[in-house]
Parts: C-alpha cells; sequence; structure tokens
C-alpha cells in the first residue's frame, strides 16, 4: 500500500467523520484543523485510518505531521518498518 | 382563592414528550384519550439474545434534521430522542426569549446508554487498539448534558441525577427547585430515555421484576413491561402553561433492592403534601407508581390508604405505554397535566379484575382535576412524590 492510497483511506475517513465536507476537496497540504475538524473527530480519523491499514502502533508514534499528506508518509513509513 | 404560596410556584410552561406512540404532546394525549397496544417482542439490536427475547414498547425513528449528520453519527438513541423532546419543549416555552445563562437543565437518569454501550463492547471485542476515542467522552451519562447544551442555548447549569425509575420525577423536583430559589429563570428537567440492553432485562427477570403482560393493579398481573420513552419539561417562575408543581417530596426508605416500602411511600406522599400546604382529601387525582409489580402494586394501595387518598380518582399510564425507568416519573408527570388541562382521565389498560375495586379506576371519562399526585419510587429505596396543581381560571 503506498501514501496515494493512504492519503486517500484518511480523505475517505475525514469525510466519514465530517459528513459536511463531502463536497469539499481535500488534498494533501491541508490540515485536518483547518478543514475544522475537532480534537476528538482528529484523533477518531488516525485511529480509522490505523484500522483501515491494518497498523497497530501507540498513538503517541503518530505526533508530530502537520498536513494530512505528512500523516500519509508517517504511516507508510510506519506500516513499512 | 389560590393561595399567595400557590401563585409563587413554579409553572409547567413547555412540554416535549415521546413514546412507543410517537413523537408530540397531540400524539400522547390521542394516545391517553384512545390507548391501543403498542406491546411486542422488543426488536432493537442488542436488546435480545439467541437465546432470550423480551416484551415491550419500542419508539419509531426519531425525527430526522434536529441534529446535523456530522453530530448525528455520534449520538446514541437517547440523545436524539432527548434532543427531540428538548426542542418541542423548547419552542412551546419559547425559551429563545430567556436569556441562555439563566437556562438550567437537570437530566434524570443514570446508567441510560446500556444497549449504545453493549453494541460498542461488541464492535471491538477483537479489536480494542482501535475503539474509538468519541466513546472515551460518550459513555458518561453526562454526555447528554454536552450534546444538550450544545445544541440549545443553556448556559445556566446541566447535570445528571440518578434516582432509579424516580430519576424523571426527581429531576422535575430539582428544577423546580433551581426555579424557586432564583438561580435560574427557566430551567428544564428532562426524563432520559433508559436504553436497556438484553442483560440489564435480562437481569430485571431474574430479579423477577419484569413481567410478561403490563396490568397494573389488576389480580393477574406478573410485573412490569418496559415502555421506551422520555419527556422534557420547562420549569418556569410565571405562566402561560399547563400547571404548576404547587409541593414535592424525596426520602429513602433504607432498601438496597427492590423492595417497596409502605411507611417510605406514605412519607413521601405526607412530605409532598405538606409541601404544597393542601390536605389529603383535597387532592382530585392520582397517578401513581404502579408498575405492575405484585409486591409494588399492593403495597402502593396500602400507602394511598394509609395517607387517605382513597376518595380521589387513579389510573395507571404504564398500562399504555410501558415503563419507561429513568423517564418514567417525567413521562407521567406529563400524562397528569395533559389529563387536567384536556379535562379527562384515561383508561387502565388490562384491569380487568382490579386488587383494589373500591378505588375510583378512571375509565376514558371527562374530568376536571384541579389537584393531582404524582408518585414514582426507585430501587435503592428511593420514594418521590409531586403535588401538580392547574392554573388559576
Amino acid at each position: 500500500m503506498d501514501t496515494t492510497s493512504i492519503l486517500a483511506i484518511i480523505t475517505e475517513n475525514i469525510r466519514a467523520v465530517v459528513p459536511d465536507l463531502s463536497e469539499t476537496s481535500i488534498t494533501a497540504s491541508d490540515t485536518m484543523s483547518q478543514l475544522g475538524l475537532d480534537s476528538v473527530e482528529r484523533q477518531e480519523v488516525v485511529m480509522l485510518t490505523l484500522e483501515a491499514i491494518g497498523l497497530e502502533i501507540p498513538l503517541v508514534q503518530l505526533r508530530g505531521p502537520r498536513t494530512i499528506g505528512d500523516l500519509a508518509e508517517l504511516l507508510h513509513a510506519k506500516r513499512e518498518g | 382563592m389560590p393561595s399567595a404560596k400557590a401563585e409563587s410556584a413554579p409553572v409547567i410552561s413547555g412540554i416535549g414528550v415521546a413514546t412507543a406512540f410517537g413523537y408530540g404532546v397531540s400524539t400522547f394525549r390521542q394516545a391517553l384519550r384512545q390507548p391501543g397496544n403498542r406491546f411486542g417482542v422488543m426488536q432493537r439490536p442488542g436488546r435480545h439474545a439467541s437465546d432470550a427475547t423480551f416484551p415491550g414498547a419500542e419508539l419509531p425513528d426519531p425525527p430526522a434534521g434536529i441534529l446535523s449528520a456530522r453530530i448525528a453519527r455520534t449520538t446514541g438513541l437517547t440523545g436524539h430522542v432527548a434532543v427531540a423532546v428538548l426542542q418541542e419543549a423548547w419552542r412551546d416555552a419559547n425559551l429563545d426569549r430567556v436569556a441562555p445563562e439563566k437556562i438550567g437543565l437537570v437530566i434524570g437518569g443514570s446508567n441510560t446508554q446500556a444497549r449504545e454501550h453493549l453494541l460498542i463492547q461488541q464492535s471491538y471485542a477483537a479489536k480494542l487498539h482501535f475503539l474509538s476515542p468519541q466513546y472515551g467522552h460518550r459513555f458518561f451519562d453526562s454526555d447528554l448534558c454536552g450534546l444538550c447544551t450544545s445544541v440549545f442555548p443553556i448556559r445556566g447549569f446541566a447535570y445528571t441525577l440518578g434516582g432509579a425509575s424516580a430519576s424523571g420525577l426527581l429531576a422535575v423536583q430539582h428544577a423546580a427547585d433551581a426555579v424557586r430559589s432564583g438561580r435560574v429563570e427557566a430551567c428544564i428537567a428532562l426524563g432520559a430515555l433508559q436504553d436497556l440492553s438484553y442483560f440489564e432485562c435480562q437481569a430485571l427477570r431474574s430479579l423477577g421484576a419484569m413481567g410478561s403482560v403490563c396490568r397494573p393493579f389488576d389480580q393477574g398481573r406478573d410485573g412490569f413491561v418496559f415502555g421506551e420513552c422520555s419527556s422534557a419539561l420547562v420549569l418556569s417562575r410565571s405562566g402561560p402553561g399547563y400547571g404548576r408543581v404547587l409541593g414535592a417530596a424525596h426520602i429513602a426508605d433504607g432498601n438496597r433492592g427492590p423492595e417497596p416500602s409502605l411507611q417510605g411511600e406514605v412519607r413521601a406522599i405526607r412530605m409532598a403534601l405538606a409541601d404544597a400546604g393542601i390536605a389529603a382529601e383535597e387532592i382530585d387525582y392520582v397517578n401513581p407508581h404502579g408498575t405492575g409489580s405484585p409486591l409494588g402494586d399492593d403495597t402502593e394501595v396500602a400507602a394511598l390508604r394509609e395517607a387517605g387518598l382513597t376518595h380521589a380518582r387513579i389510573n395507571a399510564t404504564k398500562s399504555i405505554i410501558g415503563h419507561g425507568l429513568s423517564a418514567a416519573g417525567a413521562v407521567e408527570l406529563v400524562a397528569v397535566l395533559l389529563q387536567m388541562t384536556g379535562g379527562f382521565l384515561h383508561p387502565t389498560r388490562n384491569l380487568e379484575n382490579p386488587i383494589a375495586p373500591d378505588l375510583h379506576w378512571a375509565n376514558g371519562e371527562s374530568f376536571q382535576a384541579r389537584t393531582a399526585l404524582k408518585l414514582s419510587f426507585g430501587f435503592g429505596g428511593i420514594n418521590t412524590a409531586l403535588v401538580a396543581g392547574a392554573l388559576e381560571a
């Protein structure tokens, strides 16, 4: 699974958690905060994505990335790791 | 001539209600006037198991469009129904005219979302690591306070309180106190829908509390039958409205389990009457706890005799809507008010051979009650009573 596929999963989960964004264009340079997700919703997107890609790691290892593109790259690296 | 005390008693200025008959005051009023049968085998996911089903009455789907899709997806049945009844009561009482800081919310009920929790536990049993972070705040009963105050401009205070099956009536008492004390101008009492899972149903059956057919005060009764319901009542300093809370009482009788206490019930009744400043013989109508429990109904009849209330008309609302547990007292108080303002008394369904044939069982007749006594009792020795009075003509 490449970074682009993971990014697509993240985008899909953002739209599942915030249905208002179903028509909004979401790109790798967006942050979830900018898209209006609150802290619990951001955490839920991360959790749904971990489940979808079958990655079981402590959430503390996912602190840092600002954009969803960065997050996709980090998840890809952890998964390959 | 109403006393000065009665004139300062809090007014119930708005109502919202949901029962198995549907949503809204007019639907409930019609159900009380001409009660049909809404009981059947309960179908909700998590409320039956492969080897156990339970009788009861379940609500139709909540009205759509009150919550955004974003909030709706993280809201369970209890929350969806709470905002539906709250919206109706809010509009009825025109609460938009009250400053948000002067509006309070008391939600009666504890462990109200057990079925939602069971479903979440089942979903994540094999993948605990991926448990939704939403559950971290949703498992609290007070998440209902967060939901309601995020959707409606309530900024005075909000809390839940537990009194088992007396929770709803207890919430009304607290809301009335908050208005009477001047803490807020208006306070909403909400009887939360008790969303039982099959675990609670099975345990209540094992306890001997849950029966097969809902027939309060009939010789053939064999326990209560569950009925989903919820209501919101707005307590205000002045009218217009449906009636007044003239007085109330809440006492502990020292039982831990389900046993009723004759002394506890009589004491609560007498204290509520004293708080209202009226005599037992002035009560026109009694809406009892009346669950259909063999011992509970016998004890309650004995309490009514001892308190000098056998002259009053009586009916049992649970015979129509079932036992709403946490919500019961709040929904049944709505039934009291709709009957007082509508000038009628509903029949008691399935009452064929009353255990106390000398009591004045209502049977759908026209009747103008000016004063009513509402009783609610909860496991754990909780006894509550409330005196409602009609608004002055």
